[in-house]
């Protein structure tokens, strides 16, 4: 796949700035896109129980988000650390940034410090093929850190807002830099729909590192992803095969879940499975757990379109993200809900 | 402290790459290979790490070897990461297994599985006491059945067996021991192997360096008798 067809364009007025419940708003209230073969159909997100069947199955990430953007000092001036993904306490992937809203790279050198408060950070090596991210060693427990100093990442279209606006009715396991966003908009009132509406709910474990930029490799395919941790339970293993068996749709909330179970799928049925999984899901190795995918709206030319086109293949996703552009859906974690399902879904 | 660790191969390619990986994340390194100077060019590129880089070339094959590298690691503390990265190609170029010469390859065979199976039973009180981490390093070609790669390929295939073997009768003794294929690198090995041929869309052996990463953040014993590929997508704790 070339990296031209996963272009778009997207007016920036369409990012969502801050969460609906900001506006006195409750989460639910953003808009809800059903994509078939067929159609684009516009709903609102209290809607998606009556839009799912009794017996279908919902996958979730359990993952909470950590305060994971670190002020830092450095030859440089004032800049920011976020950290992306955790080896050890003390040892991280991590991204170094001018600011928020400024991404790097920056001049940094091997071995260079950066002090966050009284703690140093050692940047080691840089990561094969994503020269942003670093391998970094810090004197004092990231934990301790971020407890201290952390605030949530974000970027140019958002200030930082407190924590729990970063974390979903799911969010169980703290891991994750990024917000698993997707099930941002399930509140416990939509929750209850679902479950009197006997649609089965079970969980992932997948910590997300920070986003991935736009693909820079002309071929999709080559992009260098970085890995993530995770887990698939037994328990959830074992729902998703009698799901299946039985002959309902599972419905991955979120890209996170779709990594986590495509790794820990085989030909035989899905296994339980942890581990780190740098697995890279495109046209050319296919969906073959999930029946559909609920998600936000999600940049041009990133690893996250490469996988909604193997989900669906690339004409519908853009014409689907013209629909959305059209109708003025927000992007980003706090933005609007697109339920895509598979070409043989429906 | 992090521990002692003891790196063989380290003078170029694979080794200095878990070498240098391994000083920056605070770990004192014995590091060995044949070359002296490839080996003190090493040493040196790594001083500044605020750690303790001690080179000690020799050929792990030789006892007495073996014996220094290892009074190195108890005078410096403990060994806790044995990483057996030193490995024999064997005849370049690669003859067929029907044809090879049979001296030869016992060569081979004391450089990729007898010297760190010796390397192992010598440093077991010392990791013991750390609850320490062996690493052998493996090959496609331990599973492959490639042409020509029958006398490399089998000596990783029976350090794969070994590695298995090890972590079973070492688990009582809280010992781990994994085993990992680095997949294809741009690597004088890799290089000896092709002779002739252009390698350059090999990555660097730095292409490894998120497995280790990953790897030194796991419970040993939790992984122990995994064999990794440090390439693949997957990097899986068993329930």
């Amino acid at each position: 796949m070339n990296r031209s067809e996963l272009l778009f364009d997207r007016p920036t007025d369409l990012f969502a700035s801050e969460p609906p419940e900001m506006r006195g708003h409750d989460r639910d209230d953003v808009r809800l896109m059903v994509s078939t073969p067929g159609s684009d159909a516009h709903y609102s997100f209290t809607e998606l129980p009556g839009l799912l069947e009794p017996g279908d199955l919902l996958v979730v990430n359990e993952s909470a988000t950590l305060p994971a953007s670190l002020p830092a000092a450095s030859r440089l001036g004032n800049i920011r650390l976020n950290l992306s993904t955790r080896f050890t306490d003390d040892l991280w992937l991590a991204e170094p940034r001018w600011s928020p809203s400024r991404p790097g790279p920056l001049p940094l050198k091997e071995r260079e410090i950066l002090q966050i408060g009284e703690a140093k950070a050692f940047l080691l090596q840089q990561y094969p093929g994503i020269p942003r991210l670093w391998f970094t060693r810090l004197d004092t427990p990231a934990s301790r850190l971020m407890a201290k100093y952390g605030e949530p990442i974000h970027y140019c279209y958002t200030p930082a807002y407190p924590m729990s606006n970063y974390q979903t009715i799911f969010s169980r396991f703290p891991g994750s830099v990024e917000m698993p966003s997707a099930a941002r908009p399930i509140t416990a009132h939509v929750l209850d729909m679902l479950r009197s509406r006997g649609i089965g709910i079970v969980g992932v474990i997948l910590h997300t590192g920070v986003s991935s930029l736009e693909i820079e490799d002309e071929t999709v395919e080559h992009q260098a992803l970085y890995p993530e941790v995770f887990r698939v339970p037994e328990a959830t293993a074992n729902a998703i095969n009698a799901t299946h068996a039985r002959g309902g749709r599972v419905i991955a909330v979120g890209t996170t879940v779709v990594r986590a179970l495509e790794t820990a799928w085989t030909p035989n049925g899905l296994r339980a499975c942890s581990g780190a999984t740098g697995l890279y899901i495109h046209p050319g190795n296919g969906v073959h757990v999930i029946d559909g995918l609920l998600t936000g709206l999600h940049d041009p030319v990133t690893s996250h379109l490469a996988m909604l086109s193997a989900v669906a293949g690339i004409d519908r996703v853009k014409k689907a993200y013209g629909e959305a552009i059209r109708n003025r859906y927000l992007w980003h974690e706090f933005g609007d809900s697109h339920l895509l399902w598979r070409q043989d879904a429906n | 402290m992090k521990g002692v660790a003891l790196v063989t191969g380290a003078g170029r390619g694979l080794g200095r790459i878990i070498a240098s990986f391994l000083a920056g994340q605070g770990h004192d390194i014995v590091i060995t290979a044949r070359t002296s100077t490839e080996l003190h060019d090493v040493a040196q590129f790594l001083e500044g790490n605020d750690v303790r880089i001690v080179p000690i070339p020799g050929d792990i094959t030789d006892q007495v070897h073996r014996t220094r590298l290892l009074q190195q690691t108890r005078a410096m503390g403990s060994l806790s990461l044995l990483v057996n990265n030193a490995s024999d190609l064997g005849e370049i170029p690669r003859p067929e297994l029907a044809l090879a010469s049979l001296e030869r390859f016992r060569l081979t065979l004391e450089t990729n599985l007898v010297a760190p199976i010796a390397l192992i039973q010598e440093s077991l009180p010392q990791l013991e006491q750390t609850r320490g981490l062996v690493v052998n390093i493996s090959s496609d070609a331990s599973q492959g059945g490639y042409e020509r790669w029958g006398i490399y390929g089998s000596s990783k295939a029976a350090l794969d067996l070994a590695s298995k073997t090890l972590a079973a009768e070492l688990k009582p003794r809280h010992i781990s021991v994994v085993s990992v294929d680095p997949g294809d690198m741009r690597t004088r090995m890799h290089q000896d192997a092709f002779l002739g041929e252009d390698i350059s869309d090999r990555p660097l052996p730095e292409v490894t360096l998120p497995f280790w990463a990953w790897l030194v953040g796991q419970d040993p014993e939790r992984i122990t008798g995994m064999r990794y590929q440090a390439q693949g997508t997957l990097w899986e704790v068993p329930a």
